[in-house]
């Protein structure tokens, strides 16, 4: 394959963003698009509820300096100050960039982008377009780079970077459809895969891709990690899916019940009841749990969220979605029955260290969105950020590489890297002695990591969790890929996606022992409050000789002052 | 409470799947595999196939991704019939099961066969880019991001429903016309071109109705609605085809494809006599040229058949057509003031 000016890897809402965006920047470099999947399958399209930008379409006196100040408050004052002035002063003009270009978006009176409420914001600035934001803002990026002429490279599984030295040549990656082993040598090259909650498995959220492929590559290849233990949960999950039952439900008055029939949220949040931050609610969630006072089933322990005493009329007119999903995903109408619920992992706030134009520290090496941390979300990210980060952070990502690409001529990617690389993953398929199968150590990781380290960590629980993770890796140089043909073979990129998610579950397990404190979505039940003092600082892993290697890094402040997180 | 008052028991069945199987690279045609698993009440279709997977045989090989029926990678023929795997419930299929607890699962149709359940998406993707299925904005691209192009909510619902479509190609699988002919358009194809065309931000309408009233164009289209039956987001699919062609008569009128000749050869015969003069129909929308060259060979057998049209002078007006012709003028005459309001606006 020839040289590539810039190989994205990944078509999600940052990857997409940045093709776009280096295309128009110079419409003469030669730029790749690597994807797992079609791009317009992406997980960006399950973002339904918006992108915030302090547009003051709504709400007239919303500032950039509010969202900078909502943002930096709701990240527990983890987020770097430079970085959110970035994210939120970029909003407005990257919102009206995508209405220019064809996003479709919900109108106010006046004609203007509608804008609503949103968790943790001062100001109604959360744009969107019905309940469908995230999916129409990837169709119109999708469109967009059909357009200029983007070439993607669709399922296309990448495996990992060609190095020379200690710089990158590219990317080397299977044909899913062919399974054969290609290299794609590379000036430059930007990860933008998305999280890596998946790893928490049916206790998550996630599309079943989301496995940090690129994370973990860029991890292999001895680029540091970020804050990793930052976890977001959401407190209600469908029981057998995990799948998101919007705030929606509690919001027109839903009703959280345990198995004694209490309404548990009385303990917890007595004037707030079902309302009460995000947070708050999962861990009041998982207590009941813990505690017994749940629901039993094969699928897990499971508490109740009752829409009953709301009426067939108030479901049907204002939560029909969320009826749908019960009836697809649970086989229960809320009409006539409760919905079993419990938290589930959502979004990692972690990914790979960047700076605020998506370098990493290997030269020519870029990180974009979920997969990267700059980081804007902190401890915990705002609902409606997530949309904006990746766009912002996907489109300076792009632009950067387009200006670097220009000079630099790596040595090419050399036939036996791809032959060796072949070599290593179809190992899989022919050994022997290899017995262990690839689901039965994917569900126990999902196992291990919620139960330890999880919504409530402790220190024996991470320690438990930690060995657990090491013998899984163990286990894991057994397992056996029983699918042995090249053909679109899903087996085997699945196991490769397992191998992704055990990296990453170390330094998650890792961080979340080594920090003593809680912190936003980090809740450490030995360590109850935030220690600024000590932990007022980025936590950095590094692979060496295996393992990783933790490492520090100071936030950057600015006109914020640490204060107390209240709501 | 002890344990087992709280323990939520489900209904439990053995469910038969019977799979599309066809790995290229040994099977020289598709079989059949049965899978007999035991499941509880509440489980997806996709579940079950992700159970046969991880439990039964690895090899088994479909499309999955959020498993939450946005993302449109899981769509199959389920019980003959195109629809996401992850949003149908086994027990609602097993109602409309002609075998009793078996349920049919295969690829979609339409579309080239890859292995087992998974087919080749690019030719969809082909034709986006064929017909222009993007906004190309008014605006140059040095000026985006500056200001807003000013939307009302009305004109944003034009376009909404359309905009749910997430390319499943679910009706792309029960298109009738395309299993004539892989080349035509397709339904999810003219539905995104219909969003385009009506979004006011966009500056290639008539580029892109150009191409789409061309051959394999919407005109192909036999309004069986099967696209719209099997939509798995409820889009009126056919209101945006219908859309396209209403619009290509309107701006480009009558005389430039067979497709709208063909409409204004109706209207004349249903007018003037109250039913079809079907002798010289080819004659009147592709012309006597392409009629000759098509259609003598079918017309010297449909003679030798004696299951020839009668010649246009003995096609008797219908009984009753001076009436008929009344309404037929009163109802064009509702159809022009339609069009004067629309263009006037």
């Amino acid at each position: 394959m020839k040289l590539f000016d810039i190989v994205i890897v990944g078509g999600g809402g940052a990857g997409l963003y940045a093709a776009m965006e280096a295309m128009k920047a110079n419409p003469a470099l030669n730029i790749a698009v690597l994807s797992k999947i079609y791009p317009n399958r992406s997980h960006t399209s399950a973002a339904q509820g918006g992108a915030n930008a302090a547009l003051a379409n709504s709400a007239k006196d919303d500032t950039v300096e509010m969202h900078i100040f909502d943002t930096i408050k709701g990240s527990d004052y983890l987020a770097d100050q430079d970085a959110v002035e970035v994210l939120c002063s970029e909003a407005p003009k990257i919102i009206r960039e995508l209405e220019n270009m064809g996003t479709p978006w919900s109108r106010l009176d006046d004609k203007t982008i509608a804008q609503r409420p949103f968790g943790g914001a001062g100001r109604p600035r959360c744009c969107y377009c019905a309940d469908k934001t995230g999916h129409t803002i990837l169709q119109t990026l999708y469109e967009q780079c059909l357009r200029k002429g983007v070439q993607f490279f669709n399922e296309y599984f990448a495996l990992d970077l060609s190095l020379d030295g200690s710089r990158s040549k590219g990317i080397i990656a299977m044909n899913i459809k062919t399974g054969k082993v290609e290299a794609f040598p590379a000036r430059t090259v930007i990860f933008a895969t998305g999280g890596y909650a998946k790893m928490y498995w049916n206790r998550s959220s996630n599309a079943a891709g989301n496995t940090g492929d690129g994370q973990a590559i860029a991890y292999r290849a001895g680029i540091p990690l970020k804050d990793m233990e930052f976890v977001q949960f959401h407190p209600t999950g469908l029981r057998k899916s995990g799948l998101l039952v919007t705030e929606g439900a509690r919001g027109e008055g839903g009703y959280l019940v345990n198995a004694l029939g209490e309404r548990f949220m009385s303990r917890y949040a007595p004037e707030k009841m079902e309302l009460g931050p995000r947070d708050l609610v999962s861990r009041s969630l998982e207590t009941e749990i813990l505690e017994g006072r749940g629901f039993d089933s094969p699928a897990g322990k499971y508490l109740h969220l009752d829409l009953r005493h709301l009426g067939a009329d108030l479901i049907k007119s204002r939560l029909p979605q969320i009826r749908e999903m019960c009836m697809y995903f649970e086989g229960v109408d809320p009409i006539d029955e409760p919905i079993p619920v419990r938290p589930t992992a959502h979004y990692s706030m972690g990914g790979i260290d960047t700076d605020n134009f998506g370098r990493t520290v290997m030269e020519g090496v870029y990180a974009a969105g979920e997969c990267g941390c700059v980081s804007v979300h902190g401890a915990n990210r705002l609902g409606g950020n997530s949309l904006l980060d990746i766009l912002v952070f996907g489109r300076i990502a792009g632009r950067a590489a387009a200006e670097e690409a220009g000079g630099f001529n790596p040595s090419p990617i050399l036939d036996n890297e791809v032959a060796d690389k072949d070599q290593e993953i179809r190992s899989f398929m022919r050994s022997k002695g290899h017995y262990e199968r690839y689901g039965t150590l994917r569900e126990e990781l999902g196992q291990t990591l919620g139960m330890n380290v999880g919504i409530y960590r402790e220190s024996s629980k991470i320690h438990r969790g930690i060995e657990e993770i090491a013998a899984l890796k163990e286990r894991f140089s057994h397992v056996r890929v029983f699918d042995t043909g090249d053909v679109y073979n899903t087996n085997l990129v699945q196991v490769l996606e397992l191998r992704n998610m055990l990296d990453l579950a170390e330094t998650v397990a890792a961080g979340a022992l080594v920090r003593e404190e809680s912190r936003g979505s980090h809740t450490r039940t030995d360590y109850p409050t935030r220690d600024d003092i000590n932990w007022h600082r980025h936590t950095t892993y590094t692979l060496m000789n295996g393992k990783p290697v933790l490492g520090f890094k100071p936030v950057s402040m600015g006109r914020y002052e640490l204060q107390e997180r209240t709501y | 409470m002890t344990d087992s008052s709280k323990q939520h028991i489900e209904e439990k069945r053995d469910v038969t799947f019977r799979v599309h199987r066809f790995n290229p690279q040994v099977d020289s045609k598709p079989y059949f595999d049965d899978y007999t698993i035991k499941l509880e009440k509440g489980i997806t279709v996709l579940r079950a196939l992700n159970y046969i997977k991880e439990h039964v045989d690895a090899s088994l090989t479909f499309r999955a991704f959020c498993q939450a029926g946005i993302c449109g990678s899981c769509a199959m023929r389920i019980n003959n019939m195109s629809k996401l795997a992850c949003t149908t419930q086994v027990w609602d299929e097993l109602e409309r099961t002609r075998e009793p607890n078996v349920i049919r699962v295969e690829p979609l149709r339409n579309l080239p066969l890859i292995k087992d359940l998974v087919v080749e998406m690019d030719p969809l993707v082909g034709k986006m880019q064929q017909f222009s299925n993007w906004v190309d904005s008014k605006m140059p691209e040095e000026q985006w991001g500056r200001k807003e192009f000013l939307v009302s909510e009305e004109e944003f619902r034009k376009y909404d429903k359309a905009t749910d479509c997430i390319l499943c190609a679910s009706c792309v699988s029960e298109c009738t016309i395309l299993r004539a002919n892989r080349d035509y358009v397709s339904p999810a194809v003219l539905l995104k071109s219909y969003r385009m065309n009506v979004d006011s931000r966009d500056a290639s309408h008539e580029q892109r109705l150009a191409g789409l009233v061309g051959d394999h164009g919407v005109w192909d289209c036999t309004h069986c609605y099967r696209c719209q039956e099997t939509c798995v987001k409820h889009i009126p699919i056919m209101d945006a085809i219908h859309g396209i062609r209403e619009d290509a008569i309107e701006r480009r009128g009558v005389k430039d494809t067979s497709g709208a000749r063909h409409a204004e050869a109706f209207m004349t015969d249903i007018g003037k006599k109250g039913k079809l003069v079907e002798a010289t129909l080819p004659i009147r929308t592709n012309g006597v040229a392409w009629t000759l060259k098509n259609l003598l060979p079918m017309a010297f057998k449909m003679v030798i058949k004696r299951r020839t049209p009668p010649p246009p002078l003995l096609v008797k007006s219908t009984s009753g057509i001076e009436q008929f012709r009344a309404e037929f003028r009163e109802m064009s005459g509702h159809v022009a003031k339609d069009h004067e309001k629309k263009s006037g606006e």
